[in-house]
């Protein structure tokens, strides 16, 4: 028991699954425990914020609005993870190297100056939307997918060769097969750089909902319990769909669990 | 008695960047023959590291393009990428494929039909003691397992010419006895199956090879080492009484080749 406590304070140290549990507890109780004596009055306690969820939910149609949310985050996911695998995959090819560095350099321009052109390309309104959402995502995407295919080892390449596979058959099991737990790791992150945006798009365009507008328009009214209910129902759902890609990755690709050092 | 050249390495010359790697390497490595006996051939090129041993394995595999000189294999054909088994220093295995499936895709790649190559893989895996290993990952097994798995998959195909870079290095006593056994186990498979071997472990390099090529620099008269290397020396073993044998390590010859060989890898 002694050794278990000290192994917990001490740095570089592994510590076993029912600790870590523990640890994780400790803290959250800690923080539940800071929030409810804090003596802070813009920051309503725990009871008032469960009260508001709880209106939010049964009184506000909170749960349609989150689906409208999850729709559009799906779209968009999906329209970037296609155009960014191809796209990154495609680096793989020297005449496109310059063009998967020129998207990958569109992560600077932000989002706030594309309303306007991009109201005019898609009509407003969904599209728009999804739009903001997959470009803001893309540019990100390409960045770390491209890096991850132009830095497989050459060996790879070779060691393929070597066997006697085909250049389409090496495209395939080293840059498409042999990366894709690191292209649902990228997705992970981006799911979450686009969950992170989500509020601020669905606020360009209210009239189709979703939990964007529906913070905004518990701001405007300063209903300060039922804001901290969103933001608290958009960090559960953000972490639950976190916790569904990690297990995506644990289910498609087993080996990664192999190769994961534990301090 | 030596037959048919295997491998024709001819006034090789390499360039990086500015720098000279290989200088007119030339070298041949015949068929030996043991009347009544499948003899393959093992040679090792031994040198220092950086000299360029790497880099003469991937002209020999086709895996380089040659900038000056002529490689060929038995009969003259030139090498080309596909029909050179390659062990490369590290055994890359596909992380994504379990060690059977490493070799099925071998098998595969190479116009043998799945089933086919299963069996094939199974029964080379077995062979190699990694009958218990089949539907691993590669990072789930050691890496004398790994370099088992990777000569497996060499073996896939029909390949007579083998080059394996450094396979004694990072190996502990017991998977290092078992590789050199490995080593000539593969080599005696076919009569012209021909391994080379290239590596800085001079004691290892003796136990599984016919003969040894020095690659190494040249010096000049002060001393200074120039740039570019070519075969220094070679030695066969066979003539000196030092192939073929059980623990010829245990030969009182054997140590005295091995102290030459040093002395002359140092001025390397």
């Amino acid at each position: 028991m002694t050794d278990r406590l000290r192994r917990v304070f001490l740095p570089n140290r592994s510590i076993d699954r029912a600790t870590a549990f523990v640890l994780v507890a400790a803290w959250a109780a800690s923080a539940l425990a800071v929030w409810s004596l804090s003596p802070w009055e813009s920051l309503p306690g725990p009871r008032e914020v469960l009260g508001a969820l709880g209106t939010l939910w049964w009184q506000h149609g909170m749960g349609p609005e989150l689906f409208t949310t999850l729709k559009l985050i799906s779209h968009a996911l999906f329209l970037t993870v296609v155009i960014s695998l191809t796209l990154s995959y495609l680096a793989v090819i020297a005449a496109f190297r310059p063009l998967v560095a020129a998207v990958s350099k569109l992560r600077f321009l932000g989002l706030t100056g594309l309303v306007f052109p991009f109201t005019l390309m898609t009509g407003g309104g969904y599209e728009l939307k999804v739009a903001l959402l997959t470009f803001g995502m893309t540019t990100f995407f390409v960045t770390a997918m491209s890096q991850v295919v132009l830095e497989i080892p050459k060996e790879q390449f070779d060691h393929l060769r070597v066997i006697g596979a085909s250049e389409p058959r090496i495209l395939w099991e080293v840059v498409i097969r042999g990366t894709l737990d690191k292209a649902l790791d990228v997705t992970r992150q981006n799911l979450a750089i686009g969950w992170a945006m989500i509020t601020m798009v669905e606020g360009i365009s209210r009239a189709e909902g979703g939990v964007g507008a529906l913070i905004l328009n518990q701001n405007k009214h300063f209903h300060l319990a039922e804001v901290y209910a969103i933001l608290i129902a958009i960090l559960v759902v953000g972490l639950v769909l976190d916790y569904l890609m990690g297990l995506l990755v644990r289910v498609l690709c087993p080996y990664v669990m192999f190769e994961r050092v534990h301090r | 008695m030596s037959g048919d050249l295997m491998l024709d390495v001819e006034d090789v010359w390499q360039k990086l960047g500015q720098n000279q790697i290989l200088q007119g390497v030339t070298f041949q490595v015949r068929d030996r023959i043991r009347p009544g006996q499948v003899t393959g051939q093992v040679v090792a090129m031994l040198g220092p590291s950086g000299v360029g041993k790497t880099r003469l394995i991937r002209l020999i595999a086709g895996l380089d393009p040659l900038q000056r000189g002529r490689i060929g294999g038995a009969g003259g054909k030139a090498l080309v990428a596909g029909t050179v088994g390659v062990v490369f220093q590290n055994y890359p295995l596909m992380r994504h494929h379990t060690v059977v499936d490493n070799l099925i895709m071998a098998g595969v790649a190479n116009g043998m039909s799945r089933d086919e190559s299963r069996a094939r893989a199974k029964s080379l895996l077995d062979r190699f003691g990694l009958g218990q290993r089949l539907n691993f990952y590669p990072a789930q097994i050691s890496g004398g397992q790994r370099q088992r798995a990777a000569i497996a998959q060499q073996l896939m195909h029909q390949k007579q010419l083998l080059l394996m870079d450094e396979p004694f290095s990072g190996l502990d006593p017991a998977v290092l006895e078992e590789v050199v056994k490995l080593l000539i186990e593969v080599a005696h498979m076919d009569e012209l199956n021909t391994v080379v071997v290239v590596t800085h472990d001079i004691r290892s390099a003796m136990i599984v090879s016919d003969t040894l090529f020095m690659l190494g620099r040249d010096r000049t008269a002060d001393g200074k080492v120039e740039s570019g290397a070519r075969i220094q020396q070679t030695i066969d073993l066979v003539a000196e009484g030092l192939a073929w044998r059980p623990e010829i390590e245990l030969d009182p010859k054997f140590a005295q080749v091995e102290k030459m060989v040093k002395g002359r890898f140092r001025s390397l």
